[in-house]
């Protein structure tokens, strides 16, 4: 009876006009799942990583307490481990550059074209994220085979290898075209088609409408795509692994061979944070330069 | 004053046939990208299914003789069926885990206001921008051999699935997020005045005006963890090892053709839950 009345009470007082500590209650209530998945799987692992990578390894044990600056001061004397971190950042670089030029010229495309085109275009756009990273470097490493023909015949030419290997790795370098393509469609299509007119009926050539009208306009956006596509090719190491020369070593492999081949813990983990500050170093100055709302500054 | 005619003339076609050539380069530009593009996505797609038919043993072009062999030999090895049933589960509960907190969270931001709202959005959408190894690594560490009722949790399907979660949540919260903006407050408003409770009016009448959003926020979810490998390779053992991670394996030691029958039947399991959810949509648009 007396929780009928209750509830009775409560429908017709309204939601709006709940408790107040449960209007403060009910949001923390709807975000526990999210929260606690977050911290547990996301939070404490970085805690337990950073604590991790000041430990020592002794005797091929995974780790032993301690606490010594050695793994990170192995990165800068190490010549194999800073080579890869230059080696990470190169890459990391040039891909995001082939990356978002390439979305660049596929969302203006998608943009320009009419209406019919764009659900093909989407399609299109879609595959890279639908096919699996690894059917796509096999399909490569199929098609130019490290000791293929073509690879023997660009070798034998005088070409260097090393160079051959590496532009394997980029063309194959998929990750994130996508994302790149959907975050640049989605600032081209708020631009309104009519100032291309405009600037053509001013008497502005196509090359200098491009400079001084779209480029101007969609700069946020190409800066966001470009930090997504950073931070997405910095932490790949399946790619170059396989496609590359095999002294093409990244963080990335370099911290699965540490945890799965050398069984030293702390290294890895020390390798980790150091990826995780890069991450995080551009995501900061992505998100001082763009002011717009994207997924990187809610 | 004919010659002031000619002049003026004159004056508007040089542009006019500069303006044409123009946009025939571009054209020509635009299909040459067009071309490139498709080649681009198409190329290992192809090369991977020709290769699927093959009836040799190793990985050779040219492909002299076709058969069905290495499907076969596919769904003979229980090591790589077994692969396959893990990457099916761990997609489905990583969908259902990531889809369920997603939505939650995301009503809860379009919907109330509280403290900390930014710090929040930013530690839930954080773990999206970090790199599979980082994650799979700080999980493998953190849960390494922490064990629940004498279980193992390292090694388990339900530990791939939450970290898989790390990276599905995110993109479903920020799906629902903007899915959650379009909805009518008034309707909402609605509800309330005739006496519906917030949780009924969440499922009666938000949740079917929003569904479109988060089918496709799941399909995302779905897809991402069933062709997520890097984590999974830190997190799972021989006995819960999902496809990529195995594919990885063996395109490390030696590609036989059977790699390219798995890339085939993973690319399929992909396809063939877009067209099942379009399907549904279809359906669901004839219905209203």
């Amino acid at each position: 009876m007396n929780v009928r009345a209750v509830s009775e009470m409560e429908v017709q007082d309204g939601a709006r006009r709940a408790p107040r500590w449960r209007m403060r209650l009910t949001p923390w209530l709807l975000m526990a799942p999210a929260l606690s998945i977050a911290l547990a799987f996301f939070g404490l692992p970085i805690v337990f990583m950073t604590r991790m990578s000041f430990n020592e390894h002794i005797d091929q044990r995974f780790y032993v307490p301690g606490f010594t600056f050695d793994n990170y001061a192995a990165m800068l004397t190490d010549p194999t481990f800073s080579s890869a971190l230059w080696t990470t950042m190169r890459l990391a670089l040039i891909s995001s550059i082939v990356t978002v030029t390439i979305g660049y010229v596929f969302a203006m495309l998608v943009w320009l074209k009419p209406k019919r085109w764009r659900l093909l275009f989407i399609a299109l756009a879609l595959c890279p994220l639908l096919i699996s990273e690894i059917s796509i470097i096999f399909g490569w490493w199929m098609f130019f085979p490290k000791n293929g023909l073509l690879s023997y015949a660009l070798t034998s030419s005088g070409l260097i290898t090393d160079k051959i290997s590496l532009m394997y790795t980029e063309f194959a370098a998929f990750v994130g075209l996508s994302y790149v393509i959907f975050i640049l469609l989605s600032i081209f299509d708020g631009i309104d088609k009519k100032v291309l007119e405009a600037s053509a009926d001013l008497g502005a050539a196509p090359v200098r409408t491009f400079y001084e009208v779209l480029l101007p306009l969609t700069k946020g956006g190409v800066a966001a795509a470009f930090a997504q596509s950073f931070i997405w090719a910095i932490g790949t190491y399946a790619t170059p692994s396989a496609l590359g020369p095999d002294t093409l070593w990244t963080i990335g492999y370099l911290i699965q061979e540490q945890m799965l081949g050398k069984h030293n813990w702390p290294r890895a983990a020390a390798f980790s944070i150091v990826l995780t500050m890069g991450v995080a170093v551009v995501m900061v100055v992505i998100r001082m330069l763009t002011s717009k709302r994207t997924a990187l500054n809610g | 004053m004919a010659d002031a005619h000619s002049l003026s003339t004159d004056a508007t076609t040089a542009p006019a046939a500069r303006t044409r050539i123009d946009a025939t380069v571009l054209r020509i530009l635009a299909l040459g990208f067009t071309i490139f593009i498709v080649a681009y996505i198409a190329i290992p797609v192809l090369v991977t299914l020709a290769m699927s038919f093959n009836d040799a043993a190793a990985v050779r072009f040219p492909i002299k003789a076709w058969s069905l062999k290495w499907y076969y030999d596919f769904f003979g090895s229980p090591q790589w069926v077994d692969a396959l049933k893990s990457s099916v589960i761990i997609a489905l509960g990583t969908t259902v885990i990531s889809t369920t907190a997603g939505v939650m969270a995301a009503w809860a931001f379009e919907r109330f206001n509280f403290a900390c709202k930014s710090l929040v959005y930013l530690l839930i959408m954080l773990p999206l921008f970090m790199p599979g190894v980082v994650l799979g690594l700080g999980v493998a560490m953190a849960f390494g051999d922490v064990s629940l009722f004498g279980v193992n949790v390292y090694g388990s399907r339900q530990l791939v699935m939450l970290a898989h979660s790390l990276w599905a949540m995110p993109l479903v919260f920020m799906l629902m997020e903007a899915t959650f903006r379009t909805v009518d407050h008034r309707i909402v408003e609605a509800s309330y005045d005739l006496g519906g409770r917030p949780v009924q009016t969440f499922f009666e009448i938000v949740l079917p005006s929003v569904s479109t959003g988060i089918i496709s926020s799941a399909l995302f979810a779905f897809v991402i963890s069933l062709n997520e490998f890097v984590m999974a390779l830190f997190l799972t053992t021989r006995d819960t090892q999902t496809l990529p991670v195995l594919m990885w394996l063996s395109l490390r030691s030696a590609g036989t053709p059977r790699l390219a029958v798995a890339s085939v039947i993973l690319a399929a399991a992909v396809f063939v839950s877009l067209s099942l959810i379009m399907a549904w949509y279809i359906r669901q648009l004839r219905k209203t």
